[in-house]
């Protein structure tokens, strides 16, 4: 096969893998953990002893869906973006249920390169089972 | 920030960050992103980067900042997102800005994004806030 043929090969396997989802993982929001990650951020705010800051939902380990055939694709990984949706404040102390899905799969050619968007879709459900957070990250093979 | 101060056009107070390698470190531990391109110069070279680069979420956590700081206990953040436009690399200022767009029905759309040293917007996105009623205090 061509470069160009595997590429496209890859890019309808992945597609076939939509609605794919990672296996579950619940965490405890620890203290320590917000504020170890505040200080990673360098926000200091005295609000975020109890409540988790806005980002700190990323640290509790998504595990993504496996997707070995995304490595076939380009030599390596960028961020395209993320959206966060808050419907619940997330405290320290709060069980949270994580679960992320694969939501779409799409090819980008120009004449720089060409680039793979992979979109996941990710569920914070805390210990109320209610959805705190939802969030939808765009992540790029090139 | 109060009610009557927040009118489209408004800018909201910059925030400027200092990145080193040493946050990246410490990000990639509290994150649990452990990414070589983010701490590891080798690597981030051989992945034709010019060196190390910032976790795009490390820049959303920075625009995140700039707007809960500005609002306080007024505002709650309802919705975040941010696209990742350029590389920023450790040991240049990042400066984190942010405009009202429009001020509707108690909610508050702002205009978000990082600025490197060149002007260029490295990271561009928005947020929504809606106005808490005097009073009512940060919890739903």
């Amino acid at each position: 096969m061509t470069p160009e043929s595997t590429a496209h090969d890859v890019v309808e396997r992945l597609r076939a893998r939509i609605g794919r989802e990672g296996a579950e993982s619940v965490h405890e929001v620890e203290a320590g953990h917000v504020r170890r990650f505040c200080e990673a951020i360098g926000d200091d705010d005295p609000r975020w002893r109890e409540q988790a800051p806005p980002t700190f939902v990323v640290a509790l380990g998504a595990e993504t869906p496996e997707l070995p055939e995304a490595l076939e694709y380009g030599r390596g990984w960028l961020n395209g973006g993320d959206r966060f949706e808050y419907l619940e404040p997330v405290h320290v102390g709060d069980t949270i249920r994580v679960r992320s899905r694969l939501v779409d799969v799409y090819e980008k050619r120009g004449s720089s390169g060409d680039l793979l968007f992979l979109v996941f879709e990710t569920e914070y459900v805390n210990q109320h089972g209610r959805v705190a957070v939802r969030a939808r990250g765009t992540r790029i093979r090139r | 920030m109060s009610d009557l101060e927040v009118r489209p056009g408004l800018e909201l107070p910059e925030l400027v960050k200092h990145p080193t390698t040493r946050q990246l470190v410490q990000y990639a531990g509290a994150s649990g992103d452990f990414y070589e391109i983010h701490y590891d110069q080798e690597f981030a070279r051989s992945a034709e980067l010019p060196g190390v680069i910032l976790h795009g979420l490390l820049k959303t956590a920075f625009l995140a900042q700039l707007v809960t700081s500005w609002a306080g206990e007024r505002a709650r953040l309802r919705a975040l997102e941010v696209s990742y436009r350029g590389l920023d690399l450790p040991g240049r200022p990042l400066r984190c800005r942010g405009v009202v767009k429009a001020v509707e029905g108690g909610r508050v759309e702002l205009e978000l994004w990082t600025e490197d040293p060149e002007g260029r917007r490295t990271t561009v996105g928005g947020a929504t806030l809606e106005l808490l009623e005097p009073g009512r205090g940060s919890q739903p």
